[in-house]
């Protein structure tokens, strides 16, 4: 018999059950809920050991209305406010709760509820990969390179405020609804950045992260309130980013900058869907960073190799992204882009506005940036001191190897 | 050839704290096993145990009920294998899934009695 099961079906099963056991219960009763989840999936890894059965989501879908009972009982005994189960509206009522429409709304509001503004920005991540992706605190720890210990107090931490505060299980409307939106698209760039900007080992867990990041994103895209130009452009800067993320490291794992990727290995039907979206994005004419940060990596795609990249073109995008959100790594990637071109004077008018405490764990980037630009204008002495100044404050030993190179093709000159 | 209980021993799945996916990597292994047995024709069966226990003990019958998260190790599950000898049984355990979280493979024979 050939029979496989999905990908992360059961991962992505605990998020849908959990949320839409939440919309039934309440957010009050998350923790025996998720207990109640877990022993599903744990009931399912044994009993599915001989024979898997003919449609394992019908069977999962089942055992979450099980669970609708056996909480139904457990709570029942400690005489909390429930929802009365036993009559028979409710009973339907419940039943189309699990139709797929009703899984995908329960799951935004799970996705608004982890990205609260109330919740502490460090613990929205952890909380959202917890509850809406089905991540274990180990799990989540390893991805985001943290102890579990951390993140489980994050986990209980972010609980205790949702009780205390009450915060209502919802999709926010009206005024609410842009600012909550927005902190839900930042929670979710924040863990598509974590998966693509890190540089663990272990690509699985990198990619997961990013495809947890693009599975939530599509969430918001399937609503009618929260499918905004803003969310178009975010998952259209999602889809560029994947697209590339197998050709960022090499088979040992090394760091490869845009200009020695294999632009082979790039996923073009991402690009592709992220073109679509970016369509579909740029629809009025209010521009996001999402939008100039998915501009940016599409210049790149428009280039069939490194030499040919419109650098104007992408300088000028940053000019827009950096006068929305000032930064000092805007400033100093337009330096960079205004030595590919081969204006070192202007790379230097923009270096000039910078100084290392900008840039604090990520100064390395600094002083790298000013090795290339003495490299450029041939000051060899100063281009090693700075990638000396480099050498001495990465603390990523992939980064550090990607240095030392830079280093030794400059002590050969 | 003669038949062997694989017993497995180890703690119980719930105290583990495995996540979904790793529930459904667990089950993809254990299913993977169990196909490679059936397929060599050594298979004779097997089951597995919930984790709920009742113990009766000496001769007062002393009855205490148990969860796998007051005992140590628990007997998660057994299967039985026609096979040459222990040799040949090692090998079929080579494969159990859950060495990694520290569980044991007992191989015993099945007594046979001359008749």
């Amino acid at each position: 018999m050939e029979t496989k099961l999905i990908d992360h079906l059961f991962r992505h099963h605990s998020g849908k059950m959990v949320s839409v056991l939440t919309r039934i219960f309440g957010l009050a009763h998350l923790e025996i809920i998720e207990d109640a989840v877990q022993d599903t999936f744990i009931k399912a890894s044994i009993t599915w050991r001989k024979q898997l059965p003919d449609t394992p989501e019908a069977w999962l879908t089942q055992a979450a209305k099980n669970r609708v009972l056996d909480l139904f009982r457990k709570l029942k005994t400690e005489k909390k406010h429930l929802p009365n189960l036993n009559q028979g509206k409710n009973a339907i009522a419940i039943n189309e709760l699990f139709l797929d429409s009703e899984i995908e709304d329960a799951q935004l509001r799970m996705i608004f509820t982890a990205c609260h503004p109330k919740l502490d920005p460090r613990d929205r991540i952890s909380f959202a990969l917890k509850t809406v992706s089905g991540f274990s605190s180990k799990e989540i720890a390893s991805a985001l390179l943290t102890k579990e210990d951390t993140i489980k107090k994050r986990l209980s931490r972010a609980r205790k405020v949702i009780q205390q505060s009450q915060l209502k299980f919802s999709i926010p409307t009206g005024k609410a609804l842009p600012h909550r939106l927005e902190s839900a698209m930042e929670v979710l760039y924040l863990i598509f950045n974590e998966g693509f900007h890190s540089n663990k080992k272990e690509r699985l867990i990198r990619k997961e992260l990013c495809g947890e990041a693009m599975r939530l994103c599509q969430i918001l895209l399937k609503n009618e309130y929260t499918r905004t130009p803003e969310s178009y452009a975010l998952f259209a800067l999602m889809c560029f980013h994947s697209a590339r993320l197998d050709s960022k490291t090499n088979t040992e794992n090394e760091i490869l900058d845009l200009k020695h990727q294999d632009r082979k290995l790039w996923h073009f039907p991402l690009v592709e869907l992220g073109n679509t979206m970016m369509n579909k994005a740029v629809e009025t004419n209010v521009f996001s960073c999402y939008h100039y940060e998915a501009a940016i990596a599409a210049e790149h795609f428009r280039a069939s190799n490194f030499d040919h990249t419109n650098w104007d073109k992408i300088l000028y995008w940053y000019q827009c992204l950096n006068a929305l959100q000032p930064m000092p790594t805007h400033l100093l990637t337009m330096a960079v882009v205004c030595m590919q071109n081969g204006d070192h004077e202007k790379a230097k008018t923009y270096l000039d506005q910078l100084e290392p405490k900008d840039f604090v764990q990520r100064v390395y980037l600094y002083y790298g940036a000013l090795a290339d630009y003495h490299n450029a204008t041939k000051n060899f002495h100063e281009a090693i001191d700075n990638i000396d100044l480099a050498l001495n404050t990465v603390t990523n030993a992939l980064e550090k190897e990607y240095l030392e190179k830079k280093k030794l093709a400059l002590l050969l000159k | 050839m003669k038949e062997f209980m694989m017993i497995f021993i180890g703690a119980d799945y719930a105290d583990l704290g495995l996540s979904p996916e790793e529930l459904q990597n667990r089950m993809g292994k254990w299913f993977a096993w169990g196909e490679k047995m059936e397929k060599a024709g050594v298979l004779r069966g097997g089951n597995a145990l919930t984790p709920n226990i009742r113990r009766v003990v000496g001769e007062n019958r002393t009855v205490t009920d148990l969860t796998s998260a007051e005992v140590k190790e628990i007997v998660g599950g057994y299967y039985l294998v026609e096979a040459k000898d222990f040799d040949a049984v090692q090998d079929i355990a080579q494969d159990f899934p859950d060495y990694d979280l520290g569980g044991t493979v007992e191989i015993r024979e099945v007594m046979v009695f001359d008749r």
